[in-house]
């Protein structure tokens, strides 16, 4: 365990440090730490103003918005993955992506496009993600009294038709499909410091109630009667759990679109590492997201430069052989 | 003292009536089976106990106390659950799997305290579960895996227990020393046992008292050794059975017709 965390520690600053150097404009490392602690106040930049601005506009706020989002993203995944027992669960399992795509498309479609998409698109991409949840929750079982299965299956009709709605939305207005594409695709490409302060509050709140459930979703890995004979609170448990998720993942795929394959994939690789305990998935699934997903952008704005690859597109390719590597390791040191 | 009280439980699931005015005093310290052919309703008996079910009308009171006005965390620690078919977690320990049943006990947001190590501790030890520890749960054989269910209800430290089929799936040899382990908590511990057994037999020689449920009614409620000689137990089967003296243990035999 304690190598496992102080290897994705490594890896996490390691992928820090390459978001921040990494890019068509080359520069050293002690330069660009210099300039960032200059923004605070401590000694000062020798870069210059051009790549000041790169490092302290352009890649600082879409590094630190790749942590918070890749944080969120694989401790939704892990906590979906415990709190309803099912290994394919995803932080998008009752309706955030079909939520907060449809929110996204109507706003690209219908409120203009141009000027106004840049404040419409998250502010009606975070209310689709939430009031679809909320319909899930209500009809996957009126509130409290609701269980796993009877939430997921809700989930899966709510998100097939707010789908629906939006393929119609984005089909009915062909000038906008490829906007629509794009931001359904995910990137971190917008990434500003007002983006960062906006996610910033949302992350930081949900990834912290996330990390604390882990004890309480190692009592469920028993099953909802026998947690509730432990003197599990499972209704509560399960209302708080996926509010959190919900909440963060809403905030974070309102700013950058939706990222696949982080939610899930990164808990099953941390769970092959550290085993089956929440108490330890969640806070290394925390530091493993942050920095697959900052990895995975650096690539992804690095290898077709000066275009670039939908993350998503990198995730899946990075994450998947990684995932068939760790499973084949694991495997032999079983046998 | 009363440790278990039902008054009048009804348990209805839609239309269908599975508990059916039930009533019955366990006094404290004492191991009480409920017997009776599938589908009498033992398991929504014992469940409602336990405070899994939610009683259609009547009331079940624990140590005095209405269960229907305890917190999950109070209930957890009056009342412990051996289930028929427990979920067993892979890849976790037997040592945390037992510690689940500090939970009520310490809490979601704090750690196991020292007491509730030493709870842990002793329940392993006097399981002989110590030497598996730090085992993978999927690695016990099945006696050894209904030890470690029976470990962690023990770690609850309740006042009384509830077992739903707690030997099924176990040879002749385990079934008689998980029965024994808990006879042994019983007479030693005080501890207050509800379980529902399939075994005539061995419900006969284990438990204080028999209660024969039938289609969701108390059928007999006596000594074992008046229930499994009544005439009424044959009835609720459908078949003759008798009763046989081995060594001043009674045996229930079926007999062909």
């Amino acid at each position: 365990m304690a190598i496992v965390a102080l290897c994705t520690l490594v890896a996490l600053c390691a992928s820090v440090v390459g978001g921040l150097v990494i890019g068509p404009t080359p520069m050293g490392v002690g330069r660009v730490v210099g300039d960032l602690f200059s923004h605070v106040g401590l000694g000062h930049s020798t870069l210059s103003p051009l790549q000041s601005t790169i490092v302290w506009q352009l890649r600082a706020p879409r590094l630190v918005l790749g942590l918070l989002a890749g944080a969120m993203l694989a401790v939704a995944g892990g906590t979906y993955q415990g709190v309803f027992r099912n290994p394919l669960a995803d932080p998008y399992l009752l309706g955030v992506a079909a939520g907060a795509g449809l929110g996204a498309t109507f706003a690209i479609v219908n409120v203009g496009g141009g000027v106004a998409t840049p404040t419409w698109t998250p502010l009606l991409a975070f209310v689709g993600a939430m009031v679809a949840v909320l319909v899930t929750w209500l009809l996957g079982g009126h509130g409290l009294r609701s269980n796993a299965s009877t939430l997921i299956l809700a989930g899966v009709a709510v998100s097939s038709l707010l789908t629906s709605v939006q393929t119609y939305l984005q089909q009915s207005s062909s000038n906008s499909i490829a906007r629509v594409y794009i931001w359904l695709l995910g990137s971190l490409a917008t990434a500003n410091w007002h983006t960062v302060d906006m996610v910033l509050p949302y992350v930081v709140g949900c990834v912290a109630v996330c990390v604390a459930a882990g004890r309480a979703l190692d009592v469920m890995s028993v099953g909802e009667n026998e947690s509730r004979s432990l003197g599990l609170p499972v209704q509560r448990v399960r209302l708080i759990v996926v509010a959190a998720s919900s909440l963060g993942t809403a905030a974070v795929v309102s700013a950058v679109g939706l990222i696949g394959f982080v939610g899930i994939i990164v808990p099953h690789i941390v769970r092959l590492l550290v085993g089956t305990s929440y108490r330890r998935i969640l806070p290394i699934s925390v530091a493993f997201g942050a920095a697959f997903l900052v990895f995975s952008d650096t690539i992804a704005r690095t290898v077709l430069a000066p275009s670039e690859l939908p993350i998503g597109v990198v995730t899946a390719l990075v994450g998947a052989p990684v995932f068939v590597v760790i499973l084949n390791l694991r495997r032999r040191v079983l046998q | 003292m009363t440790a278990v009280r039902v008054r009048e439980l009804s348990v209805r699931v839609g239309s269908t009536l599975l508990l059916d005015g039930v009533s019955l005093d366990i006094e404290a310290g004492t191991w009480c089976t409920i017997v009776g052919p599938n589908g009498a309703g033992k398991t929504t008996l014992v469940e409602s106990v336990a405070g899994l079910r939610r009683p259609h009308a009547g009331s079940i009171s624990i140590g005095g106390q209405p269960l229907a006005s305890l917190s999950e965390r109070q209930r957890a620690r009056a009342v412990s659950l051996v289930p028929q078919h427990p979920e067993v977690p892979a890849g976790m320990s037997v040592l945390d799997y037992v510690s689940l049943g500090r939970t009520a006990h310490h809490g979601l947001f704090r750690s196991a305290s020292a007491s509730d190590r030493a709870v842990v501790d002793s329940v392993l030890k006097r399981l002989a579960l110590d030497p598996f520890a730090e085992r993978d749960v999927l690695t016990l054989s099945g006696g050894e895996r209904q030890r470690m269910v029976l470990g962690r209800a023990l770690a609850q430290s309740t006042m009384v227990m509830v077992l739903d089929e707690p030997i099924t799936g176990l040879d002749l040899r385990h079934q008689m020393e998980l029965l024994e382990l808990l006879r042994t908590e019983v007479n030693e511990c005080g501890l207050t046992v509800v379980a529902t057994l399939h075994d005539l037999t061995l419900a006969g020689q284990f438990a204080d008292r028999l209660v024969l449920l039938d289609r969701g009614r108390v059928v007999l409620d006596a000594s074992a050794a008046e229930v499994v000689r009544a005439p009424e137990l044959g009835e609720c089967y459908g078949m003759k059975l008798r009763v046989v003296d081995i060594d001043g243990a009674d045996v229930v035999v079926p007999v062909r017709s």
